[in-house]
């Protein structure tokens, strides 16, 4: 009896393994949990972000855009000559605002009989297309970086003997009569991998990566308080 | 058990309905297993098995002109083969007599991170995970203090008149860790100043990245995604084309522009012109011009790694977040 019913609880013991193994491979080849990455998906990035155009465009001619017609500066002023006095209410070009520090005379830039030019510290012509000189008159320092080209956008080639090197002047970067650069919606943030927390729009301050799971621990309730 | 019975030793093993059962069912798991040991095979890309000819291949340095010919078909090929598209693949050698120094106006910067977006379309980065080389810091006023700078700022509207900013990228070093810690030589420094890493060679230890005192080194942690029609399909073998998974990759200063007279491309996109680059051994350039004449800050220089990325500033008066206050009119005291 001994002798017989050993193999047979032996055998009977031993069917777990199998039974286990077949659980495995089942779980492992039907992949019931399958595997989701923490990358997250890829953001749209606006194509204003990798433009290369630059922020302003004139076009360096005296020429002014009213009532759906274009016309040279002189085309008006030559007729009728505006008051040497700028110190009043204007009537014309009114959607100038200027907004150039201590600089608030029309006439410290264009010329007073010539509106087709700038006006330099002499009295003498500027060419429209040469505003830097009028700049000049004022910024020194910048003018002398911009002349050596440690200020002022460069595009192009570095290597001027291998294409073409493209220099921009102040007002094609400028707004001659508000100088300072515009302010610009930022290109979006950074989404790499990193530690902790990442929702970082509701980590209330706290840039340390290591500490950012403990403000998101804090998120629920702090939701809820608000 | 009935020992002894000559008869039962030498005749075949009995084949009992519980024996067949049971061997049956192990046999069944065992397969099975195995089977399923192996199943994540099924995601194995073809992309991730390395070809013979990749594994074979030698060391950049090593190559000769028949091999990188070789090398590079083989890359476009597994350009076409992937993107869809059919790349440009070339290796520009060092120019002579060149080397590339970088410089950023940190009085202009206006924190926009176009250059950022910019050298990810240029540079084939991966956009899913996210890899990106230039970090753009926002900083405190009147600090250089690197432990509050932030990064990951989302402003309505850049500058915000209460910080500066700072973008850092590889600093292109003279003295450069990252190549110093490399086991297997896989990144060097180029006669141009220009540091590269062999994508084939790499072993993905990370070593690099754990030296660089700049965070400008990337690792690829899995495999890169990048939109159709969003390759750029001029590239270089050691700078631009696409980078498999698990292999550093860093900025080259756009090195398949650059060496063919080009500027970078964070360089062309910057709407302030805070950014500046050229070859530092002809005097008569834009950067030869500022580091002898504009103030210049070297980020970290008390670690000696010598960058050839500077920083400079202009004069008090004339940065952007400065105005002038207007005069009052009639302020006749």
């Amino acid at each position: 009896m001994t002798d017989d019913a050993r193999p047979a609880t032996a055998q009977r013991g031993h069917l777990w393994v199998p039974a286990v193994l077949l659980a495995i491979a089942a779980v492992l080849v039907f992949d019931p949990v399958p595997f989701s990455s923490p990358v997250p998906a890829a953001t749209e990035v606006p194509a204003w972000a990798t433009d290369t155009t630059p922020v302003r465009r004139p076009t360096l001619e005296p020429r002014y855009a009213a009532a759906g017609f274009e016309y040279r500066c002189s085309d008006c002023h030559a007729i009728l000559p505006s008051p040497v006095e700028t110190d009043r209410v204007l009537t014309q070009h009114t959607e100038i605002e200027l907004k150039h520090g201590i600089n608030t005379r029309c006439f410290n830039c264009h010329h007073r009989t010539n509106r087709d030019a700038f006006v330099d510290d002499l009295g003498h012509e500027i060419p429209w297309n040469q505003p830097q000189l009028l700049c000049a008159k004022c910024h020194g320092p910048v003018y002398r970086d911009w002349q050596h080209g440690a200020h002022g956008r460069t595009n192009g080639f570095w290597d001027t003997t291998r294409g073409e090197q493209s220099r921009r002047k102040c007002i094609e970067c400028h707004d001659p009569h508000q100088p300072p650069f515009p302010p610009m919606r930022p290109a979006p943030p950074p989404r790499t991998l990193r530690m902790g927390h990442q929702g970082y729009e509701k980590s209330h301050g706290v840039t340390d990566p290591l500490q950012l799971h403990v403000v998101g621990g804090a998120d629920g309730a702090s939701e809820e308080e608000h | 058990m009935a020992s002894g019975d000559g008869s039962q030793s030498n005749a075949a093993p009995e084949l009992t309905r519980r024996g067949f059962l049971t061997k049956g069912a192990a046999a069944v798991a065992g397969v099975s297993a195995v089977a399923a040991a192996l199943s994540p095979l099924r995601h194995l890309d073809p992309d991730d098995v390395p070809s013979i000819e990749k594994f074979l291949q030698a060391h950049y340095k090593e190559m000769i002109t028949e091999d990188k010919e070789r090398v590079l078909a083989r890359i476009r090929k597994a350009v076409e083969r992937r993107h869809g598209v059919t790349p440009n693949v070339s290796d520009p050698p060092p120019l002579d007599g060149v080397e590339f120094v970088y410089g950023l106006n940190i009085s202009r910067c206006i924190g926009c991170r176009k250059c950022v977006h910019a050298c990810v379309q240029e540079n084939n980065q991966s956009r899913a995970p996210e890899l990106q080389y230039i970090r753009v810091l926002e900083m405190e006023k009147g600090s250089i203090d690197l432990e509050t700078a932030e990064h990951h700022y989302d402003s309505a509207q850049v500058p915000n008149p209460d910080k500066y900013y700072m973008p850092v990228q590889c600093h292109q070093c003279k003295e450069p860790p990252c190549v110093k810690v490399c086991p297997v030589e896989a990144t060097w420094q180029e006669p141009d100043g220009i540091t590269v890493i062999d994508y084939d060679w790499c072993i993905g230890c990370r070593y690099c990245e754990a030296a660089c005192p700049y965070w400008a080194r990337r690792f690829n942690f899995a495999k890169s995604e990048i939109p159709d029609g969003a390759l750029n399909p001029d590239m270089a073998y050691l700078s631009n084309r696409p980078r498999d998974k698990g292999v550093m990759e860093k900025c080259t200063y756009c090195l398949q522009r650059t060496r063919t007279g080009r500027l970078p491309a964070c360089l062309e996109v910057c709407p302030t012109g805070s950014r500046k680059f050229g070859n530092v051994l002809d005097p008569d350039s834009e950067i030869a011009y500022i580091i002898k004449h504009k103030r210049v800050y070297v980020l970290k220089e008390d670690v000696g790694t010598l960058p050839r990325f500077f920083y400079y500033f202009d004069e008090r008066g004339s940065r952007y977040h400065e105005p002038i206050a207007p005069v009052e009119q009639g302020d006749a005291t």
